[in-house]
């Protein structure tokens, strides 16, 4: 994808390609992403950096009793004063009811960019504060709660929202993919199989899709409006001619419904297809840009394509190191000794398989979800030429 | 809304899972925790950021003390509480415009009963789209098949429409404006 058109009020990119802001990984959405991601901790925490140092000031929350700045002083807080302080699940409700009516339309018009109210919230800025409102204007006490930062339970990001809904909604912490009701996640789709009782929330960078041929929002939100989505054709069809293929790593767009272009937010493209007649509800939630859009269940996602360049997932040249996968999503990490190997992103599968081999990502349900057909030949280095680079 | 017996925090928040399942799931019986269902899914829904027309003053009273009712004519409104089959002109309601659909009004509508089973209702209902594995059929008492009729009228011009919750007891259906509905 060519990169012209940055708009005013798209501030999270700068011209080389390093967001400033909410996404963190600019290398993911940009052209020319190394088909294996080499995603480490160390990055992580430089982006947080980054994070804390670059952000924007904010106004205080309005938010009864303290105002914390981060979940460890609103933490602090409850401790100190009792959740008697707080609102049950921290917003208030009238925040609430302002989430709840965007998500029910975003339900409503599948693939469309609902305008909501967002509130500031005590995360680092830009770090899913709009996914945990709408995590937390969904959960309830009988809830399970698993969050996830690129395929990891355990970043400091995921633990800080899992504490937060587990403090003020006395909700049940998890890792355990199978056991959640309600799936708050950052650029990934669980391997294990989604069911018809489980929502997932996937925190949103960019919402648009369009800002890439133009950074006008007014203009791309007529373009939505009309269906007129023929400069995000040219701009696929000159990347094919440019690149021999459709160089886009992650937020690969889609069409919903065969009616709205869409970005599935940042996850792979590996877990692009697993939102085509899904059993599980995806609510896509975006803080900094105030947008709740959806994808409801049996709902058509397709990929843009053209018959010649079709849509493929990504493919990895080696199993994984831990486990030995070789049908998962795999990203490159360096050991401590300087060695590169091949690893589940997704770690709690991963850890899974490493106890039973054997285990089957739809190992929890007991009919045909359709999962399984997704699967292309595993190791498939010898064909792969180089994917993606 | 305890005026109304509604938990304004938990009532609220299980009846607006029951409206995120019967949105995503157009055609199952969800249930909320209190009855009347149109009710509660008022009280989930409804503050002063939005406009509501409705002719139930008990619901109009207990929005009103919390400061959460800003009446408004049909036309205008983005919630439309309708009680009965031709209580209200729907042809006059809000379906937004193509660059903001998500304008286009809610419709809560009480009905007598609904059920699974549409061979068991007055009127029997399929749904395809969205949210529904091929077709998904349900019973409905109190709503008449014009009225079915005039909904899918009000959704010719997708995304453009209105999205309409049936609600009868605990039960709720909803009937988003990305579903086709035809009576069976
Ligand atoms: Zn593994």
């Amino acid at each position: 994808m060519t990169d012209r058109g940055e708009s005013d009020d798209d501030t999270l990119r700068t011209g080389d390609g390093v967001d400033a802001g909410e996404s963190s990984t600019a290398a993911e959405t940009e052209a020319g992403e190394s088909t294996t991601g080499t995603e480490t901790d160390a990055e992580d925490e430089t982006r947080e950096g980054l994070e804390s140092d670059g952000g924007v000031s904010e106004p205080a929350p309005s938010s009864p009793g303290v105002a914390p700045e981060s979940v460890d002083g609103l933490l602090e807080g409850v401790e100190s004063a009792g959740i008697e302080g707080y609102n049950y699940a921290y917003l208030d409700e009238h925040t609430k009811r302002e989430v709840r009516r965007a998500t029910l339309k975003a339900i409503a018009i599948p693939g469309h960019q609902v305008p909501f109210a967002s509130r500031e919230m005590p995360l680092a800025r830009g770090w899913g504060t709009g996914g945990i409102q709408v995590s937390l204007s969904l959960l309830g006490p009988d809830d399970t709660f698993k969050v996830i930062d690129q395929g990891s339970d355990e970043s400091v990001n995921a633990a800080n929202i899992r504490r937060l809904a587990e403090t003020t909604a006395n909700v049940d912490p998890t890792r355990d993919t199978t056991a959640a009701s309600i799936i708050q996640t950052r650029h990934r789709i669980p391997e294990e199989v989604l069911t018809d009782e489980q929502i997932l929330v996937l925190q949103v960078p960019t919402t648009d899709p369009l800002r890439k041929v133009d950074g006008s929002d007014d203009r791309n939100r007529r373009r939505h409006a009309h269906q007129n989505y023929s400069k995000m054709w040219v701009s696929l069809y000159e990347n094919v001619v440019e690149w021999d293929e459709i160089q886009i790593g992650a937020a690969y767009p889609v069409l919903v419904n065969g009616r709205y272009l869409m970005s599935p937010s940042p996850i792979p493209r590996w877990d692009t297809p697993k939102l085509h007649q899904a059993e599980t509800l995806f609510l896509f939630a975006a803080g900094r840009e105030a947008r709740i859009y959806a994808v409801p269940p049996h709902t058509d996602v397709e990929p843009l394509a053209f018959e010649d360049k079709r849509f493929q997932r990504e493919r990895f040249p080696e199993a994984c190191a831990l486990c030995g996968s070789t049908d998962t999503y795999r990203t490159e990490v360096e050991t401590d000794d300087g060695k590169r190997l091949y690893a589940c992103n997704d770690t709690s599968f991963c850890e899974k398989r490493q106890r039973d081999p054997s285990i089957q990502k739809a190992h929890h349900v007991d009919r045909d979800v359709g999962w399984e057909r997704l699967e292309e030949p595993a190791v498939d280095a010898a064909n792969d030429g180089g994917e993606g680079r | 809304m305890r005026a109304l017996g509604i938990d304004p925090v938990g009532d609220v928040r299980a009846t607006f899972r029951a409206l995120v399942d019967a949105t995503a799931r157009p055609g199952t019986i969800q249930s909320t925790p209190t009855a009347p269902a149109d009710r509660a899914v008022l009280a989930t829904l409804v503050d002063h950021e939005v406009g509501l027309y409705t002719e139930d003053d008990r619901v109009a009273d207990a929005l009103s003390s919390e400061g959460r009712l800003e009446r408004a004519a049909v036309a205008d409104a983005d919630v439309v509480h309708v009680d009965g089959a031709g209580a209200v002109d729907l042809e006059a309601v809000s379906r937004g415009t193509l660059k903001e659909p998500s304008d286009g009004a809610s419709i809560v509508y009480r009905v007598d009963a609904l059920r699974e089973d549409p061979a068991a209702s007055r009127l029997g209902v399929a749904v395809s789209g969205p949210g529904v594995p091929s077709e998904r059929t349900f019973g409905v008492d109190g709503l008449t098949a014009d009225e079915l009729a005039a909904f899918e009228e009000l959704t010719v011009d997708f995304p453009r429409g209105v999205d309409v919750v049936l609600a009868a007891d605990r039960a709720i259906v909803g009937l988003p404006r990305s579903v086709d509905t035809e009576v069976r």
